[in-house]
């Protein structure tokens, strides 16, 4: 049964000038339709362009009102969910300006206030809801994985750790839950450079998920919860910045969307949010992190722009430069930076389970012939949605590809001072 | 979505990643189709370990345990499970014990 009465408040609510001109102008020019990927890998299938995938989504909800019924929403998110990853490319090709992915941000909260959301989605959203993180973590849990993983690194490193809700540092770290539960050594690893680079960091004990897959579920008022509970604990702990570990969309959340979602009225978030691959470009620029020249990549390698981190975040150069330090064959892909394409892996689809794969890998054909293209051994990707994907293309397309995040390539590549060695004398001077 | 793979005079329902889609049709044979793909050589006494360590958790819990529990219960350094298991305590270790695949950005 179709909630009227939500689904008109809704429509009222989100009924501007803007959307109203957004729906009316489009003239069907086509060029959204060439910079989606879901259209190019379905042998250009007209239903498949955005301005027709809008029109079939939030321009009909406004046509229908309230009668749209079950049906209708069943279709919407077919569409909303399996054939969009709100990756924005089309919103920059658009000759008017009409931002498409976010108006199919804006149908994915209606659907959602409907409930219809994909199922573990709404689970993510419901752990989030519960416990201020999308896999339902305790602290203690947190807390006890931070631990073992200074344990961990004490065979290969000295003097690694990882303060917990330390008043006054310069940057409050923020990480996906995913690190916690699968794969702790990134945390490990970033203790592991923060500690070289003597910097003064901290995890905190709770607001620590960057992630925001309310967001992606369509569910506006846990997203904004979501970012919510970063931003206050930094203003509580005296952060000086908010840092986000390599996660494209956090990114996007925390920096850009967030600051409306919550309210703020610069647009902007009350303590600054930075990306791992600003501060990782900083401290190779600054000579904090200095890279062993013998250990240089030599293999060819490539480098995933993130949409959340290039085209949506600005942060294309940053990531180049870093690799200009890490490797010495680097190959883009074409195109590239703010114009790359998805890896298809985005908008919530990579954790939605087994049953959107088939739908990731066929649509991911023109990441994988563009990652080929290149001759690259070597996949960068500081997010974890593409730096799943790509692995799966990789199996899927046999691409013969390694995927690394900076993180990995850092220790492998950069020089650990002797007072951080095991065996090194503890107050000798790098 | 499922699929059914063969080996050796054995059929198994498997997701689209792989795994197996019911614990009960867990048998040796699917340790030795695993093995192949993990291109693991010789199977020895620590690999035997995590899958015990896993299958036992999971039938008490219903779920698959986080890395730091599986490492507890072990005495395995992470870095260790990944020398037994090159594809990860998820991919590879979960997988061959038989346990769906576990949810979350996996």
């Amino acid at each position: 049964m179709v909630d009227t009465v939500e689904l008109n408040k809704l429509l009222d609510e989100y009924d501007s000038a803007r959307i109203k001109t957004w729906l009316n102008i489009c003239s069907r020019c086509g060029l959204c339709a060439e910079g989606c990927f879901y259209f190019l890998s379905h042998n250009r299938d007209p239903k498949l362009s955005p301005a027709y995938k809008v029109k079939k989504t939030l321009g009909e909800m406004y046509r229908k009102r309230v009668k749209a019924d079950d049906r209708f929403f069943k279709e919407c998110y077919e569409i909303l969910w399996f054939q969009c990853t709100l990756c924005k490319r089309c919103s920059l090709y658009c000759p008017f300006g009409i931002d498409i992915a976010s108006m199919m941000s804006i149908a994915r909260n209606i659907c959602m206030s409907q409930g219809v959301s994909p199922e573990r989605l709404i689970e993510f959203t419901e752990n989030s809801r519960k416990s201020g993180n999308h896999m339902g973590l305790p602290s203690e849990e947190l807390i006890e994985v931070c631990e073992w993983m200074v344990e961990e690194t004490e065979d290969e490193y000295r003097g690694v750790t990882i303060p917990i809700d330390k008043q006054g540092a310069k940057y409050m770290y923020t990480i996906n839950p995913r690190e916690v539960v699968f794969y702790p050594q990134d945390i490990g690893n970033a203790a592991v450079i923060f500690s070289i680079a003597e910097e003064n960091w901290t995890i905190p004990s709770f607001g620590w998920d960057c992630t925001n897959l309310p967001m992606f579920a369509g569910d506006r008022a846990m997203a904004a919860k979501s970012v919510d509970n970063v931003y206050k604990k930094a203003q509580e702990l005296d952060a000086e910045k908010i840092l986000i570990t390599e996660c494209g969309h956090a990114y996007r959340s925390l920096a850009f969307e967030g600051p409306y979602m919550t309210g703020q009225s610069d647009g902007k978030p009350p303590v600054d949010v930075i990306h791992y691959v600003q501060l990782i470009d900083e401290y190779l620029k600054e000579g904090r992190l200095k890279i062993d020249p013998e250990k240089i990549i030599k293999e060819p390698i490539t480098y995933q722009d993130p949409c959340n981190v290039s085209r949506n975040g600005g942060l294309w150069e940053e990531a180049r430069n870093i690799i200009n330090y890490l490797a010495e064959d680097f190959r883009d892909m074409t195109p590239n930076r703010d114009h790359n394409h998805c890896c298809g892996g985005g908008g919530g689809i990579m954790p939605m389970g087994p049953d959107f794969k088939p739908g990731r890998m066929k649509a991911g054909r023109i990441k994988a012939e563009q990652i080929r293209e290149t001759g690259a051994k070597i996949v960068i990707a500081p997010c974890h949605n593409c730096f799943d994907q790509i692995q799966d293309l990789g199996e899927k397309y046999e691409l013969d590809i390694k995927v690394f995040s900076f993180k990995e390539l850092l220790l492998e590549t950069m020089i650990i001072p002797e007072k951080f060695k095991p065996d090194g004398k503890a107050n000798e001077k790098d | 979505m499922a699929e059914t793979v063969e080996f050796e005079g054995k059929s198994f329902n498997v997701d689209e990643d792989g795994f197996i889609l019911d614990f009960n049709e867990f048998c040796p044979e699917w340790i030795q189709l695993v093995k192949k793909e993990e291109g693991i050589e010789e199977l020895n006494e620590e690999h035997t370990k995590v899958i015990d360590v896993l299958q036992d958790y999971y039938k008490k819990n219903g779920i698959a345990p986080m890395v730091r529990v599986l490492s507890k219960l072990t005495g395995f350094k992470l870095k260790h499970i990944y020398e037994l298991f090159p594809s990860g305590p998820g991919k590879g270790a979960c997988k061959m014990a038989g346990l769906p695949k576990p949810t979350g950005c996996v």
